[in-house]
């Protein structure tokens, strides 16, 4: 069959349960990832029948460049915010995957015309972050720690909830295990207010939590499970090597470091880390 | 109502009585015209159909250049409502016929009541029929999607570089309104020493004037 050329511009379809037709997802409508409640709101607000009426998987990148924060509902009435709107959104466009990788990886370089216009690689202090090193001691480049990847971190964050909720396990974990370095900030509408947190706890909490954004994440199975069946590779990432090689040598401070900056973290994060569900 | 209102729903105001609608003659008559036209073009057509023993079909007109429907590229403006807000039945979305108090939709001739009854609208077939475009949307390819985010990225370094640019020159004009201000202090100071000076000198020579020949 050859690839349908046009969306409907409503989403008519997709809420039709015993009609749709469209592409299935782990067997079902996309619709049913998201709570029926949930649904019923997010189609009766004025940002979904405004702003999402008539996107495709282009148009859709203009709103989610304007987001300004993560999150499920918030409110008496449980208003949905824009990222779920646009998530749900996602779910009737359905983008091929390459799409929803150049939404959660694109780096903007083929903007610059030459070579100068590039930014520099900017020299910076050893101490900022827990950047990994390679034998020599030279930093290794991790795009997604240097901020390179994912030049719209709510975009990002919209393609990785997506690609947690509609993609198959291994896919999960080798796609978002990458976006653990992403330290960013960002902004997360609760139930009554805002709390600062991080891309990577965000990913995390994606990789882990059974809830998140008014959503209930259908169980993934554990990385642990993963490995024994042979599906997926242990997991290496730049941070792990570090911390490997610390232990033979001054890692004691470092390690003290990042723990420091954990700490940090919480704190600054509020004590609203409870309400996740939100 | 006082007139120096503008009108409740941010419209520009009409006049004493924004409610009454404003009657356009012309566009009105060629409106009837057109339906006359058509309507009488129809009636031959059942009537041809009727004879030839079949069915009249209605035919669904589709304009050579209807587009796929556009995401809405601005937000309505509705900020400037906002509090206009009423709880309505969904019938509401079906509009009165006519321009009136409330959200006109100029390709359908139709008012709402309120900014979702008028999303609602504008969002259906009917209209969008009306302003010629589809109800379907073209497929996004990879490119699509990566050209739409350069372009992204290029306005908002732009918009960055504008608000720099901006912050720039108010901090330039700061500095030199503030370089003018102390000049004229500066002015003022001086001025003021000179007459007190002048006043002083003055004094003394008064004094000394006073003093001049007066020998006691
Ligand atoms: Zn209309």
């Amino acid at each position: 069959m050859a690839e349908p050329k046009f969306h409907k511009a409503d989403a008519k379809d997709l809420l039709d349960d015993r009609g749709y037709r469209g592409t299935l997802i782990r067997g079902q409508n996309p619709a049913l990832l998201m709570e029926k409640g949930v649904r019923d709101r997010i189609i009766d607000s004025y940002y979904w029948k405004e702003q999402c009426f008539g996107l495709n998987a282009a148009t859709l990148c203009d709103r989610a460049a304007e987001l300004k924060f993560i999150g499920g509902t918030s409110g008496i009435m449980g208003k949905p915010t824009p990222f779920l709107c646009l998530a749900f959104k996602l779910l009737q466009l359905i983008p091929p995957k390459e799409v929803i990788l150049e939404y959660l990886n694109f780096s903007g370089d083929e903007g610059y015309e030459s070579d100068e216009d590039r930014p520099k690689e900017e020299p910076r202090n050893a101490d900022d972050e827990p950047a990994a090193r390679n034998g020599d001691g030279s930093r290794i480049l991790d795009p997604n720690a240097e901020g390179k990847l994912g030049e719209f971190k709510y975009l990002r964050c919209l393609a990785a909830f997506y690609i947690r909720l509609a993609w198959e396990p291994v896919e999960i974990y080798t796609t978002l295990e990458p976006l653990l370095t992403d330290f960013r900030k960002i902004k997360r509408r609760t139930k009554n207010g805002f709390q600062l947190t991080y891309v990577d706890q965000f990913i995390d909490d994606l990789l882990t939590k059974d809830r998140i954004c008014a959503t209930s994440l259908w169980k993934l199975p554990s990385r642990a499970n993963l490995e024994d069946l042979d599906m997926l590779e242990p997991r290496e990432s730049p941070l792990q090597e570090e911390a490997d090689r610390s232990d033979d040598d001054d890692g004691d401070i470092e390690l003290l470091e990042r723990e420091e900056m954990e700490m940090d973290r919480d704190s600054d994060a509020g004590a609203g880390s409870s309400e996740q569900g939100d | 109502m006082s007139s120096q209102k503008q009108g409740a729903y941010g419209g520009a105001k009409t006049g004493g009585d924004t409610h009454r609608k404003t009657w356009d003659r012309e566009e009105y008559a060629q409106r009837a015209k057109d339906h006359d036209h058509k309507s009488k073009e129809e009636s031959k057509a059942r009537y041809e159909a009727a004879l030839a023993g079949k069915k009249y079909h209605r035919r669904a007109s589709t304009p050579p250049d209807v587009r796929a429907t556009e995401a809405r590229q601005a937000r309505l403006d509705v900020a400037s409502r906002v509090g206009t807000t009423v709880l309505v039945g969904a019938s509401a979305a079906t509009g009165k016929r006519g321009k009136g108090a409330g959200f006109y939709c100029e390709a359908c001739d139709l008012t709402f009541k309120d900014h979702l009854s008028y999303v609602e609208h504008s969002n259906s077939i009917q209209h969008l029929r009306a302003i010629g475009q589809s109800t379907e949307v073209a497929v996004a390819t990879l490119e699509d999607v990566r050209n739409r985010l350069l372009w992204l990225k290029r306005k908002r370094d732009e918009e960055q570089r504008d608000v720099v640019v901006d912050l720039d020159t108010r901090l330039e004009r700061n500095r030199l309104t503030e370089e003018q201000e102390q000049e004229e202090k500066r002015r003022k100071r001086r001025e003021k020493r000179k007459n007190k000076k002048k006043a002083d000198d003055d004094n003394v020579m008064k004094y000394e004037s006073d003093d001049d020949g007066v020998i006691r």
